[in-house]
């Protein structure tokens, strides 16, 4: 009995490359977002402020000591207060650099989701390209005997929709069944006296019959009332 | 009597610019908005000897007005009082 045994991970499931991407897509967004707050902390501080204008005239009036007179002294005042005037300028423009900064961080996560839902949509189609066949839905309905993959009906005769049920069950527990206890479940006796063989001829059947399905649908297409055709692209048919 | 007190006040302002030793014209500011202005200040003996000593001197007792002393333009006697009297206006011997 191994009922508490997880399936193996050793086939990879398309979605591994999403939750790789997602962990990418936060790591991008998290340095966009450092650098561009970095750089908008740089512009603010690189900003002079009204002192600045002050400053230089200050300096102007101690570096020049012929600067004496009160009427050369009222001027140098007035200086300083247009300089003081144009720091209410530069507080709109930091208004300005800072929205900017914002709208340059929105459009750079969103890119960069973008990019990453890229280049994930290509790995799946690979991935899916090279599967055959991702199943995204799996509906199994008991009353019509028939399985709904992907939206493709196939119907099935009624001892292998029990089969199939079982193992549904089975996956959506994460357990792996034997021959003998898909056996057990079907006819409801103990695991212990069914046969392996007869688990195993019920998934053969069931292989045979959706299989059969399968590949009359996605790879030997009928055409009606003309005959049979391979529903392969014609490029990718190699014959050596 | 009165006379008296008069003479001695007389004495006294007379003699006020005699006692001391040196004069100091300097720049000094005050912040926001930004005012500045030359001025004379009248030093003490102690702080004659260098423009180390007149500028601590001077900051002294500038702040005391909430102005902020820039520099010391230069030490002169009396001899050179009255040609910066008429640049440094209101701040000729204001403080």
């Amino acid at each position: 009995m191994r009922k508490d045994e997880r399936v193996p991970e050793t086939s990879s499931f398309a979605s591994d490359a999403r939750i790789a991407g997602n962990r990418f897509v936060l790591i991008g967004i998290v340095a966009i977002v450092a650098i561009l707050a970095l750089t908008g902390a740089f512009l603010f501080l690189s900003l002079p402020d009204a002192g600045a204008f002050n400053a230089r005239v200050e300096r102007i009036f101690v570096e020049n000591d012929n600067l004496t007179s009160a009427a050369e002294i009222k001027l140098l005042e007035i200086l300083a207060q247009s300089g003081t005037a144009f720091s209410e300028v530069l507080a709109g423009y930091r208004v300005v650099i800072f929205v900017l900064m914002l709208l340059a961080t929105g459009l750079l996560v969103a890119s960069l989701v973008f990019l990453v839902t890229i280049v994930n949509q290509n790995r799946r189609m690979a991935e899916i390209e090279r599967k055959g066949i991702q199943v995204k839905s799996l509906a199994i309905d008991r009353e019509q005997n028939a399985v709904l993959l992907n939206d493709m009906e196939f119907k099935l005769t009624a001892a292998a929709i029990e089969t199939i049920a079982v193992l549904a069950e089975a996956r959506m527990d994460d357990d792996v069944l034997t021959g003998a206890e898909i056996e057990a479940v079907i006819s409801g006796r103990n695991a212990a006296d069914c046969d392996e063989a007869a688990g195993a001829t019920r998934i053969k059947r069931l292989r045979d019959a959706l299989g059969n399905q399968m590949v009359a649908e996605l790879l030997i297409r009928t055409v009606q009332r003309r005959g049979y055709m391979l529903s392969v692209d014609k490029n990718a048919i190699r014959m050596t | 009597m009165r006379y008296a007190s008069l003479a001695l006040a007389l004495l006294l302002a007379a003699a006020l610019p005699a006692q001391a030793a040196c004069y100091a014209d300097y720049k000094a500011k005050r912040d926001n908005p930004l005012r500045l202005h030359y001025g004379i200040i009248e030093l003490p003996d102690s702080a004659c000897s260098s423009r180390a000593a007149a500028e601590e001197a001077a900051r002294e007792r500038l702040s005391r007005a909430d102005w902020q002393l820039l520099n010391v333009v230069g030490l002169f006697g009396e001899e050179g009082l009255e040609e910066r009297r008429e640049s440094a206006g209101d701040f000729f011997l204001r403080f």
